[in-house]
């Protein structure tokens, strides 16, 4: 009801907007069990849970009878897995992920400290914020994405110069790369990155996204695919792993 | 600094677009606040344009020209221009000085063969991210004045969208912890605003300037980025909307600095800072779906004394440049809202302006003139600090949303809603011991430098 001059207005909301949302939330779902075990599925619960708080003292008491490897691929990861699924499915939310993706690196980095050595990772992305641009919480959920999805993040941060990424590259060699920008003036970072790596023969998926960036600007250049979302890069990378070319990978994801 | 303890407006049905308190006259002659909406365009350059000052000066001079010569055109008789810095123009402080000067040259240009009554607010870029420099001390900081000093020689309107806060802000958010996000916005960046605002103060008067305002839009607008639409999964909705209300307090720093709006457009916050402070305000809406889309289109409208577009990049159109499209389309929805003053309809105009956003979404439901209002009474009434004002503003954010029973919420939202108050309430009563608390919670945040604020 809204006033107007002492009248009361009755509005039907109905004939002004729809709320297609509102009866679709998807039914609140439990986290599957994971293990037979117990004390494997305490881990993978505390990391659906995203406790960081809880993890140390969990991952402490099941390291006395299981070894360090078990804990991280029967307990932390299938707990992720999960997270990853209910985000999916659209049950959890970001904040969720963020959580869950802090307590298992907490929970692997003990592990670690357990074996004297660190996990083996599927693969390096380097990530990075465009020369220029300092807004770049869209890297921060991509790197936590990609962390939670079992990547060895380089993360050079933002306002990196063109030399540096390349740099970076030439070094690490990873599956991928990725590149964030809020404004369309810096994205122009992008394909002077793109010609460097080329002529240095590395041939890297070049996934770039953020704020103002457009698709029609990414697939311009070689090697560049166009990231509408952040929630993409996993999976973008996944494709990366498996050896898909990033012309495959921009066919998939873009156009 | 004297924190605001009463309310400028006594009530929310005094508050109407086109009319402030305390109107600011421009360079020329522009009243703003005065009793007319007036268009802010705001174009963008084309990506390479920022390749050296040249280029750069000449793409600023066609679509500043484009947006004069359309109000002329078709009839719009104000128009305010705001160029938001590039990195390159802060970065390059000269840069953004000769923009403002060739616009201002433009503006004397129109004005002396046409009458047309301009306005050019430069808004400097913040170039100081909290975690990689000292906001108070750091080459970056040192650019940014000197851009102030650089463009208020010859603008009319000085703004910025300072960035204090940021780095814990953007640890927060995606951690959905509200604490972290009431000590990013209300201690860290209430400190960075007062801190910068002292001095922009200075060089504004100094040069005859307005000091305009800031925004929250690196913290408040993430949010509500982030929020996204009613699919999206990243951040309840109803988060953004306690984050709008705790920004508030924030921008609101600035005026008890001495700035004297009018404010900046991407303060969505603003309707809450009118009310408090009777200044003029800059809003954006449905026109800045060209730059990100809202839902508070019409609402954000109800009591704008500028409106604008966000940013639109400059680029051809079917109907001219992007530039002379928007300064059209804002012109023309500035003149319906004039219109309405004239015809004495202005409370059934801005009535339908409400009721077509009212129960949108939380974020356009506290923006509406009463709830704004309510809350700004919440900050003014709890102005001990600016932690108190700020959580107070929250809660009574959530208390207004969850008090009326047509706005619908998923239970997802409402269930978040329910905890981020039962957070708030928890904190300590006492700015001190609340500061206290995040100091130490949040020293490990990477690039979190308690000296940048002056701790």
């Amino acid at each position: 009801m809204l006033t107007l001059n002492g009248e009361i207005m009755k509005t039907k909301t109905s004939s002004i907007f729809t709320r297609f949302d509102i009866n679709l939330e998807v039914e609140k779902q439990k986290v599957r069990k994971v293990s037979t075990d117990e004390l494997l599925q305490e881990v993978a619960d505390c990391v659906a849970e995203g406790d960081d708080d809880e993890i140390e003292n969990i991952v402490k008491n099941v390291l006395k009878t299981k070894s360090p490897v078990k804990v991280i691929d029967e307990g932390l990861i299938p707990g992720m897995n999960e997270v990853t699924r209910l985000w999916d499915e659209g049950v959890y939310f970001l904040p969720q992920v963020i959580l869950s993706s802090d307590t298992m690196i907490a929970g692997i980095a003990l592990c670690e400290k357990r074996m004297g050595k660190l996990m083996e990772k599927k693969g390096k992305v380097v990530t990075h914020t465009a020369e220029g641009d300092i807004h770049d919480i869209g890297q921060v959920i991509v790197n936590a994405l990609l962390n939670a999805a079992g990547f060895e993040v380089i993360n050079l941060g933002a306002d990196v110069p063109v030399d540096e990424v390349v740099k970076a590259c030439k070094l690490h060699n990873p599956v991928m790369l990725t590149g964030t920008a809020l404004m369309t003036t810096t994205m122009t970072a992008f394909p002077k990155i793109a010609a460097e790596l080329k002529e240095l023969g590395l041939n890297i998926p070049f996934v770039c996204g953020g704020g103002a960036v457009s698709e029609e600007y990414v697939i311009s250049f070689d090697y560049g695919v166009w990231g509408k979302e952040a929630s993409q890069a996993s999976a973008m990378a996944e494709d990366a792993l498996k050896g898909l070319s990033w012309q495959e990978i921009r066919n998939k994801w873009n156009g | 600094m004297k924190l605001t303890s009463s309310m400028a407006y006594k009530n929310p049905q005094e508050i109407m677009f086109g009319k402030a308190i305390k109107p600011v006259i421009t360079k020329r002659g522009l009243k703003i606040g005065g009793g007319n909406v007036i268009p802010e365009i705001v174009p963008h350059p084309r990506p390479g344009r920022e390749k050296d000052k040249g280029t750069l000066i000449r793409e600023f001079e066609r679509a500043n020209d484009d947006a004069l010569e359309r109000c002329v055109n078709v009839g719009h008789p104000y128009l305010v221009i705001e160029n938001e810095h590039i990195y390159q123009m802060t970065n390059n402080p000269s840069w953004g000085g000769e923009i403002a000067a060739q616009t201002a040259h433009q503006m004397d240009e129109y004005k002396d063969k046409y009458g047309l009554i301009a306005a050019y607010r430069s808004t400097i870029a913040d170039i100081r991210k909290p975690d990689i420099v000292n906001m108070r001390d750091s080459d970056q900081t040192r650019k940014v004045f000197e851009s102030f000093n650089e463009c208020a020689r010859h603008s009319d309107i000085v703004s910025i969208e300072s960035m204090g806060g940021k780095e814990i802000f953007d640890y927060s958010i995606i951690r959905n912890d509200i604490t972290g996000m009431l000590f990013a916005q209300a201690i860290l960046g209430g400190r960075d605003v007062e801190w910068i605002w002292k001095q922009i103060v200075k060089i504004a008067k100094k040069h005859n300037c307005i000091p305009g305002g800031d925004t929250d839009c690196a913290q408040a607008n993430t949010a509500m980025f982030m929020a996204g639409g009613f699919l999206s999964k990243n951040i309840p909705h109803t988060l953004a909307a306690l984050c709008r209300a705790i920004s508030a307090g924030r921008t609101l720093v600035a005026y008890e600095c001495g700035a004297t709006g009018p404010g900046k457009d991407c303060a969505y916050e603003n309707p809450i800072i009118k009310a408090i402070t009777g200044i003029p305000i800059a809003t954006e809406g449905k026109t800045s779906a060209c730059a990100h889309s809202a839902l508070c289109g019409n609402v954000i409208a109800a009591v704008c004394d500028l409106w604008s577009n966000e940013a639109v990049e400059f680029h051809d159109m079917f109907g001219g440049s992007s530039a002379a499209v928007f300064t059209e389309i804002l012109g023309y929805d500035a003149a319906l809202m004039n219109a309405s003053v004239e015809l004495g309809y202005q409370k059934q105009f801005q009535a339908c302006l409400i009721a077509s956003d009212r129960y949108r979404d939380p974020q356009a439901f506290i923006l509406c003139p009463d709830n704004a209002w309510t809350i700004g009474k919440a900050i003014t009434d709890n102005s001990e600090s600016c932690f108190t004002r700020a959580r107070a503003a929250a809660l009574k954010c959530g208390e207004l949303i969850l008090g009326d029973p047509k706005m619908m919420l998923t239970a997802f939202e409402n269930k978040s809603l329910l905890d981020y108050l039962k957070e708030l309430d928890s904190l300590p009563d006492n700015e001190g011991d609340f500061i206290d608390i995040c100091l130490k919670k949040y020293s490990k945040v990477k690039g979190f430098n308690p000296a940048s604020y002056g701790f």
